[in-house]
């Protein structure tokens, strides 16, 4: 935050930093304002606290790596064990809440190397444009032709099945949107005067990329890495639940529910509470960014 | 330009896109397994067999030779054969493609026949009570894994209300009718057969109405969006002045206007639900290209996996034209170029 206001040039450009500054803080207002956003954020809170708190508080931590207790298989949901248990005996309760910390970990994942590929690439193709341009968004398109899933499910099968490779597969197929978005807002900001007076002061390709104009181009990126963090989170569960993704006894969601499909609707609990706690999940970075929208890209929302 | 230059231009740009997918697979099934012969051949094959499967497979000549030897096959629609069925990919896919079409098409008209007056109420009470509604039920829907609710809704709709058969296109038992579209329940009409029809679209409404909430939010928006910006246009205020009752202003200009951006994300949500028919055809048993991918991802078998990814790349550009096609028909300024 301190780099917004503490500029380490005395020049006197307008950028836009002041106004971004003020900006700041009407968003901060309206998004408070927001009672849809302001509930995403609060569940997004206790995910998080849940996350971190899980090895505590859960009643049978063992149970989400090698724990085994058969002599409660299917135990029906009830004081002892809150979700129940599966076909092995384990809490489905201590479970959930452990795989909490590996659904953020997986989408934390995900959304930072999907950014970070895409931002990059679709900032370089806009700034420099031209045959570069034309080359990286070419190569974007032929990513978008396949939609993101199915892609996915071929990577991770070939890299492998397990968790790590079906993050990497899944960033491997999420950049192309992220490179499409900062493409267009890099092109609609690299022709104001104040990035022609910044390269008249001599400064770097580089550093006008990436220090002044890509700062300016932030809100729809950040807005889209918010809602997509739910989707990351999802779409890693279905590659778990289909059997390329997360494989047992990892505590993962969709693996979860696969392992509890073939006792559903008999034994509901097993299948169902994993599936709550995704849609929980999903649910709260919608609110979270549709806010967000509202805040920092109110053009899309009147 | 006419529509039919533009289309062939349309569809001549589709080959580089083709080729650089065509490449993204060959690397992801012959480079990323470090060892696809051993895969393809199994952990107890001896030596001999090793070789012997990587000579008819032509994988002990080089990269770029397969790579040829692939794409020559492709351009005689050859996809090469499964090594788990020995059966042709080509065939297999013939088979499958219409499922999956069938399947997503019926959700995109579950999702717009919700999602689009869902986002013209939305737009036409902004920030009222409807508008807020419906912006937190579609965001609710949009969040539920479809996989665990497509489970749920089988169990529930299927199985203890009897309301829809669990699993497959059409009674196992039953003869459909002749194949001209694949898709079954045009099939069944065309020929006139009503109770086959009846029975496709027993099939065919749940899987497609679970796919459907996948796109209902995204749908909701934009038309909300577009209704919006089309409602504050300057010409409705001309319209309105004229004396031109509310009613017809919204139905015969407004809607029209706004059409054009839901149309846009209508075609974008396509390949997103082609994508999440995958998870949907696997719990529903139903035989289209996703459950496919995932019975050969399970496999390793790559020969099945590259021909299903080239697939769904064609499929989905050739949406996209058909699209831009759309977009001339309802926009008359939009002129092909």
């Amino acid at each position: 935050m301190a780099d917004f206001i503490t500029d380490d040039k005395p020049v006197s450009i307008d950028d836009g930093r002041s106004h971004r500054w003020e900006n700041l803080r009407r968003g901060v207002y309206r998004f408070r304002s927001n009672t849809m956003s302001m509930l995403g954020l609060s569940i997004l809170v206790f995910i998080f606290a849940v996350a971190i708190l899980a090895p505590y508080i859960a009643p049978y931590p063992k149970d989400a790596t090698t724990g085994v207790n058969p002599v409660a298989r299917f135990t029906e949901p009830g004081a002892e064990h809150p979700f129940g248990t599966d076909r092995i005996g384990r809490d489905i309760f201590s479970r959930v809440l452990i795989g909490t910390g590996l659904a953020l970990k997986v989408g934390t994942t995900i959304i930072v190397l999907a950014t970070s590929i895409g931002v990059t690439i679709g900032a370089v193709a806009a700034y420099f444009g031209g045959w570069v341009d034309e080359l990286l968004m070419r190569f974007t398109d032929i990513f978008l032709t396949v939609p993101g899933l199915v892609l996915a499910i071929a990577v991770t099968a070939a890299l492998g099945r397990g968790i790590d490779n079906a993050m990497i597969g899944i960033a491997l197929v999420w950049w192309p949107g992220f490179a499409r978005l900062t493409r267009s807002q890099v092109i609609s900001i690299k022709e104001e005067p104040y990035v022609e007076a910044i390269r008249g002061l001599g400064a770097g390709n580089l550093r006008i990329l990436f220090r002044h104009i890509l700062p300016n181009a932030i809100s729809p990126i950040i807005v889209k890495m918010t809602t997509d963090f739910g989707f990351a989170v999802l779409t890693a569960a279905a590659l778990g639940f289909i059997g390329v993704g997360a494989q047992p006894p990892t505590p993962e969601w969709g693996a979860m529910i696969n392992e509890g499909r073939d006792y559903f609707p008999d034994e509901w609990w097993i299948a169902t509470f994993p599936g709550l706690a995704i849609w929980l999940m999903v649910f709260s970075w919608n609110l979270l960014g549709d806010g967000l929208r509202d805040v920092l890209d109110p053009r899309s929302r009147r | 330009m006419s529509i039919q230059v533009y289309l062939v231009r349309r569809l001549f740009l589709i080959i580089p896109i083709l080729i650089g997918l065509s490449l993204i697979t060959f690397t992801i099934s012959r480079i990323v397994p470090g060892d696809p012969v051993g895969l393809a051949a199994g952990p107890q094959a001896t030596p001999e067999i090793r070789e012997r499967l990587a000579a008819e497979l032509g994988m002990d000549k080089s990269l770029p030779e397969q790579y040829i030897n692939y794409m020559a096959g492709l351009l005689r629609g050859d996809f090469g054969e499964s090594l788990y069925t020995r059966r042709q990919v080509a065939d297999d896919l013939r088979t499958f493609i219409p499922a999956t079409l069938e399947l997503t098409l019926a959700a995109i008209i579950f999702a717009s026949a919700i999602g689009i007056p869902m986002g013209i109420i939305s737009a036409l009470y902004q920030n009222k009570l409807p508008d807020h509604s419906a912006r937190i039920l579609s965001l609710f829907f949009v969040s539920f894994p479809a996989f665990w609710l497509a489970m749920i809704f089988q169990t529930q709709f299927g199985v203890n209300w009897d309301l829809a058969p669990v699993s497959g296109r059409f009674p196992r038992l039953d003869i459909p009718p002749n194949q001209i579209t694949g898709l079954l329940t045009v099939d069944s009409l065309l020929a006139l057969d009503f109770a086959s029809f009846g029975r496709a679209l027993e099939h065919l409404w749940l899987p497609a109405l679970v796919l459907s909430f996948g796109a209902l939010a995204s749908i909701t928006r934009i038309t909300r969006a577009s209704m919006l910006e089309a409602l504050n246009n300057d010409s409705v205020k001309t319209e309105r002045a004229i004396g031109i009752p509310w009613r017809v202003i919204v139905l015969k200009y407004v809607l029209r206007n706004a059409f054009i951006a839901t149309l846009t994300i209508i075609s974008l949500e396509f390949g997103w639900l082609m994508a999440g028919a995958v998870l949907v055809e696997s719990i529903f048993d139903w035989p289209g290209l996703g459950l496919y991918l995932v019975e050969s991802s399970l496999r390793l078998d790559f020969q099945p996996i590259m021909g299903i990814t080239m697939m769904y790349g064609i499929i989905f550009s050739l949406v996209n034209i058909l699209t831009d096609v759309a977009y001339g028909i309802i926009d008359p300024r939009i002129r092909y170029g």
